[in-house]
């Protein structure tokens, strides 16, 4: 059929057939007509109607994107909606095993603390031989366990990223002084030469994460160096000051190198070393020390020592007196009269213990009540003051704040084993001294005689 | 008589009002004293073209300089208290919630690409300068002379520019006269022209199209056309007007707006049904369209549904999505009007459109995202929450 061509010549016999053929002449230019529609579309051209049938095509291609862009991000949304929910499992699972980790933490302190306090009066003791032995062992497990402990505790508040650092300008020598004295004696007891170079730089960071930094490289170097000798010392960089543990042990090799660092990243690499090889101790290092924003350097080759170092940035500080000699002698404690607050009996008769074997001339007390009684009639030169105390009891700051109130001079030292670094600035405010459990007898030893050196000179508010 | 109506506290940044006075200053200076404020930042109005409208044109850059001013001529008025005639109405806009521009386009023959991205720019631009806050979000208003028979270039041409920009709009109207419609903007009234409004805010809102008409099995091919004039000769290889009868049932001599009204004709593309309305019958049995035609093209019979209980549906989903809007701006054609006045539900659907805080006009011809369209409710729904 040619639809283009006229339809043939036809003479319509009845008036059903002109009907026929009428309707076959429409029905052909209807058909041409839909014919030049369908050829001419999509053409481009100014023509009215296709310029509307174009933004019909156009609106309805726009709503069909935008519905799919929809989709997309309903189902995007969808998605990150479940990554939320996952990740607030995961908070609250972390929480609270942090809360549960702390929680047994400061379970385990408050025996240990009452335990290192009976065992330092002990071997302040005259014992038989044997006996002064056997004690020295029961205090080193003891320290170890303490060492552990406190380890498990750093990592648990690493994670869950509520240490935050205490930082303020100090003298290094402050620092490393005390570190030298001590690894002094454990290199001279395993046979090792240990040099120590001192520094007058005043840097800026947190003194005890600092510590634990160079307590854990002094620590490594004893441990795995059995020749030879160890360096403590300083290097004045540009950009900071360069603490260096140096040791001529067995080194690590390149390759190793890299792994340790790599180590540095995770938390307990290999569990049968925790805190008695590089993993935990260095993981804490590395933490730490991103945390100060102190890089950290290691230079070693095997068999030629390593060389451990942490850079510090400079800090600036005001003139002090110079400090009190390092070690005070038992006279100055002798006759000190010392009140002790606490609410825990085995913890209070340990102290009792202790301070006594110093000289010092002890009043216990285990609740604010009872303390505040005895202050009526008696006076102190120092307040050795538990921060928790019982239930229902106001805390050890307050009670302080009160008795200093009522005896201008009185010394204070706040003994607590929560790390609140809030807690640690509401003393230093106040100007009281602040001691974390378990309290080591040395320490306390030292703070008790500066404070009593300074005669009470610090003013209380 | 004049309305102010502050809807709620937080809507108060756009207010409305509207006037019966046919006298062009009273008139002028009851919108005045209704909109004015410190803030008030620009103005749109619809009115009656009864009006003398050079008069009206100078009554109401007085009132209102140097506030600017857009409009145009109606078909109808959407007023607050529903559907008026011989009146006008306005909307005030204030600076704080709202950034406008707008911006006439004299030559509508010669109105191409370039021009329209020039236009589009410095809309945005003005708008920019404002200073709008700084996650509002645009949209176009479109008013064009409803005779002028150019619609379909503009609108296409002017989306292109327009790009994602959401646009909406109406042709203006001269009460069923089809002989002067005129916009309004740059101060005077103008023919054979259109003005593009570009509101910015950070207010909600969502631009919108509707109408209440189901397709019928008939269908009618265009088999003979006129193009410049929007006419159709034939339909189906038969005398226009002949045919259509036909199909409506009614001698060639009844034809008139209101049976257009009660049974359309529509373009099918995709799913969709496009509404092609028809304006008159010529003398030569053709039928002249508010719209673009094209031989081939295949038009199919529509009937009506309920239109007040599905516009009813629409202006429910808006405020599920917005919330109570604070303004509705509608391009309503009348040619639903005289469906509504031929079937006595005037007044319900007054009552519908005021609950609703639609003010507007009855338009020749809608627009809605460069479509020019027929016998639709378009516009845009503005929410009351910032």
């Amino acid at each position: 059929m040619d639809l283009g061509a006229e339809p043939p010549a036809f003479d319509p016999a009845s008036e059903q057939e002109r009907a026929l053929a009428e309707e076959n002449a429409r029905l052909r230019r209807i058909c041409g007509a839909l014919i030049e529609r369908v050829e001419s579309a999509g053409m481009a051209g100014g023509a009215p109607y296709g310029a509307f049938e174009h933004a019909v095509l156009l609106a309805e291609q726009v709503r069909e994107r935008t519905d799919s862009l929809h989709r997309t991000l309903e189902a995007l949304s969808e998605a990150n909606a479940r990554l939320e929910e996952a990740r607030a499992e995961a908070e609250a699972a972390n929480h609270s095993k942090t809360r549960f980790l702390a929680a047994v933490s400061h379970d385990l302190l408050q025996p240990l603390n009452a335990a290192r306090l009976f065992t330092s009066a002990l071997e302040d003791q005259a014992l038989p031989g044997e006996a002064t032995r056997l004690v020295g062992h029961i205090g080193r497990s003891l320290k170890d366990v303490e060492a552990l402990l406190g380890t498990l505790v750093d990592i648990s508040r690493l994670d869950a990223g509520v240490l935050t650092p205490d930082v303020a300008a100090f003298p290094v020598a402050e620092l490393l002084d005390v570190l030298a004295e001590e690894y002094r004696q454990m290199a001279a007891a395993r046979g090792l030469a240990f040099r120590y170079v001192p520094s007058s730089a005043v840097v800026s960071s947190d003194l005890a994460l600092l510590a634990r930094v160079v307590r854990n490289f002094l620590t490594n170097a004893v441990r795995y160096t059995k020749r030879g000798r160890l360096l403590l010392g300083c290097r004045r960089r540009p950009d900071g000051l360069e603490i260096l543990v140096a040791d001529t042990g067995p080194g690590i090799d390149e390759a190793h190198q890299e792994a340790i660092f790599l180590e540095f990243r995770r938390a307990v690499t290999r569990p049968e070393e925790a805190d008695r090889g590089l993993g935990l101790g260095l993981a804490i290092v590395d933490r730490i020390a991103d945390m100060l924003d102190h890089p950290l350097g290691l230079v070693s080759r095997l068999g030629h020592g390593a060389l451990f170092s942490i850079r510090v940035p400079y800090g600036r500080r005001r003139e002090m007196p110079p400090a009190a000699e390092p070690t005070p002698g038992a006279d100055r404690l002798a006759g000190a009269r010392v009140w002790v607050l606490d609410d825990d009996p085995a913890i209070l008769d340990g102290m009792a213990a202790l301070l006594e074997g110093w000289g010092c001339r002890v009043r216990c007390a285990s609740t604010p009540a009872a303390l505040e009684a005895l202050s009526r009639r008696e006076r102190a030169d120092l307040l050795l003051v538990d921060y928790h105390l019982a239930p229902g009891d106001p805390d050890g700051l307050c009670v302080a704040d009160r008795l200093c109130r009522a005896h201008p001079g009185l010394g204070v030292v706040l003994i607590t084993a929560n790390h609140d670094g809030d807690l640690k600035q509401w003393a230093r405010e106040r100007g009281y001294d602040c001691l974390f459990k378990p309290v080591k007898p040395l320490r306390l030893r030292v703070l008790i005689a500066n404070r009593l050196q300074a005669g009470g000179g610090q003013a209380c508010n | 008589m004049s309305d102010a109506s502050p809807f709620s506290p937080a809507a108060v940044s756009i207010r409305t009002a509207f006037s019966d006075n046919t006298d062009p200053r009273r008139a002028a200076a009851e919108l005045a004293s209704a909109l004015a404020g410190p803030e008030l930042g620009f103005v749109l109005f619809f009115c009656s073209a009864d009006y003398p409208l050079s008069a009206l044109g100078e009554a109401l850059e007085r009132a209102f300089a140097p506030v600017p001013l857009a409009g145009c001529t109606t078909a109808g008025e959407i007023t607050p208290a529903g559907y008026g005639r011989g009146c006008i109405v306005a909307v005030g806009f204030d600076r704080g919630d709202f950034a406008i521009a707008c911006a006439r386009i004299a030559d509508l023959e010669a109105f191409a690409l370039p021009q329209a991205q020039r236009l589009v720019d410095g809309l945005l631009a003005d708008c920019r300068r404002q200073a709008p806050p700084e996650d509002a979000r645009p949209f176009a208003l479109t008013l064009l002379d409803g005779l002028s028979s150019s619609e379909e270039q503009v609108l296409a041409t002017l989306e292109a520019a327009l790009g994602g920009i959401p646009s909406f709009g109406g042709s203006a109207g001269d009460d069923n006269r089809l002989s002067h419609t005129h916009v309004y903007a740059e101060g005077g009234f103008h023919d054979a022209s259109a003005v593009v409004v570009m509101v910015t805010s950070r207010r909600p809102f969502e631009v919108f199209t509707t109408h209440h008409l189901r397709p019928r099995r008939e269908k009618l091919v265009v088999t003979a056309v006129d193009r410049e004039r929007r006419r159709v000769l034939e339909l189906n290889a038969a005398p226009a007007a002949e045919e259509y009868a036909r199909l409506v049932g009614r001698p060639v001599e009844a034809l008139n707006a209101e049976v257009f009204a009660r049974h359309p004709l529509a373009v099918r593309i995709g799913e969709a049904h496009y509404v092609r309305s028809i304006q008159r019958v010529d003398a030569d049995g053709g039928l002249r369209f508010y719209c673009a035609v094209e031989k081939g093209i295949v038009l199919t019979a529509m009937q009506s549904a309920p239109m007040l209980e599905q516009l009813a549906g629409v202006l429910d989903g808006l405020e599920r999505r917005l919330g109570a809007p604070a303004l509705i701006l509608g391009c309503d054609c009348f040619l639903r009007r005289l469906e509504l006045e031929a079937l006595g539900r005037v007044d319900a659907a007054s009552r519908l459109l005021a609950d609703a805080r639609v003010v507007g006009f009855n338009t020749y011809g809608e627009q809605h995202q460069g479509m020019h369209i027929n016998q639709t409710f378009t516009g845009v729904a503005i929410g009351s929450r910032g």
